[in-house]
């Protein structure tokens, strides 16, 4: 065994850089889509909060995929 | 007073809006906030810096698209309020912000470097906030709606007194520039966010002694300030860059690096 340290790189993880990329469509996508919700016959406030839920838990995710963009390999 | 004036704005799109002057404005800065991030940080490798771009620019980018939402009347509704009549809300910036303010407490918890635990519960706050403001902006009651915008304003306090004891106190175990930074951007955050709860109060959705039209802008102005002021300060920072917790090199040894 060596006594030398292995050197430790960080390299972009793709699954959350794509997690990032993902979740901004969907976010984006639900600031529209409050109307077409309510087309299919669900209520305003229903849509609403079906919107709202989807705006946070994309933030959330994001977050997460953030905090993990980096990965370490040595 | 004049309601020409707490009117405020340019029908734009013809449909009865003059606050659509005001929305089309906030896209556009919006819009050119996000391009100059992405120009900003075009080729960054450094992986703290990426994390820190990857944030801020999502945060321009969202409010873009609830801009837009607003500007073409997809995000708006009407909610009936006893003794009020029918209130116009912008249901789309409600969602915004659910999507938004997350994003920037978390560049303020990555500058001060606090654990995962004290970002959960500072971002379960700033929900609380959000959430509880948006049940008050669609209740039927001026009680309720006085109510709820109460213990929003309450969270938001919390969140206020998280940003400055907890973040505050890891932010001082770091530089000076990250410190510097951190104490800029908590400045900017907290009088920006306490001009929000004030506008809401004053405005259409409380008391109603602004008009709809001076209140979109007054919202597009703190929203363009708060996401892309914020991001501005924060991405021509040094302290986004690995080695700002480095210590300041002596005299003796920036003399021996010339």
């Amino acid at each position: 065994m060596s006594d030398t340290p292995e050197t430790e790189v960080a390299v972009l993880n793709v699954r959350s850089a794509v997690g990032i990329g993902v979740s901004f469509v969907i976010a984006a996508g639900a600031l529209f889509a409050l109307p077409t919700l309510q087309n299919t016959g669900i209520g305003f406030n229903t849509a609403f909060w079906l919107v709202s839920a989807v705006e946070l838990v994309t933030a959330l995710a994001i977050a997460y995929f953030v905090l993990n963009l980096h990965e370490t390999r040595g | 007073m004049d309601p020409t004036v707490m009117q405020a704005g340019f029908d734009i799109l013809g449909d009865g809006r003059p606050e659509t002057l005001w929305l089309g404005i906030g896209t556009l800065l919006m819009l050119i906030g996000t391009f100059y991030f992405i120009a900003k940080g075009w080729g960054v490798t450094d992986e703290e810096a990426r994390e820190y771009y990857a944030i801020t620019i999502l945060v321009p980018g969202i409010a873009t698209a609830a801009y837009l939402s607003m500007f073409f009347g997809i995000g708006l509704t009407e909610v009936e309020v006893a003794g009020r009549g029918t209130l116009d809300i912008y249901y789309a910036r409600y969602a915004d912000w659910l999507f938004t303010t997350p994003l920037l407490l978390l560049d303020l918890a990555l500058l001060a470097k606090v654990d995962r635990v004290t970002i959960g519960t500072l971002i379960g706050v700033d929900a609380l906030m959000i959430v509880t403001g948006l049940i008050g902006a669609l209740s039927q009651t001026m009680l309720a709606r006085y109510s709820w915008w109460l213990v929003s304003t309450i969270a938001f306090i919390f969140v206020l007194y998280y940003l400055l004891t907890s973040l505050r106190s890891a932010a001082k175990r770091r530089s000076a520039e990250v410190q510097s930074t951190f104490n800029t951007l908590t400045v900017i955050t907290a009088v920006l966010w306490t001009a929000y709860p004030i506008l809401w109060i004053i405005g259409t959705e409380g008391a109603g002694v602004v008009g709809l039209g001076l209140e979109t802008l007054g919202f597009m102005v703190l929203d363009v300030t708060a996401k892309v002021g914020f991001g501005f300060v924060l991405l021509s920072s040094r302290a986004i860059l690995p080695d700002s917790d480095a210590p300041e090199p002596s005299a003796g040894e920036a003399a021996t690096a010339d």
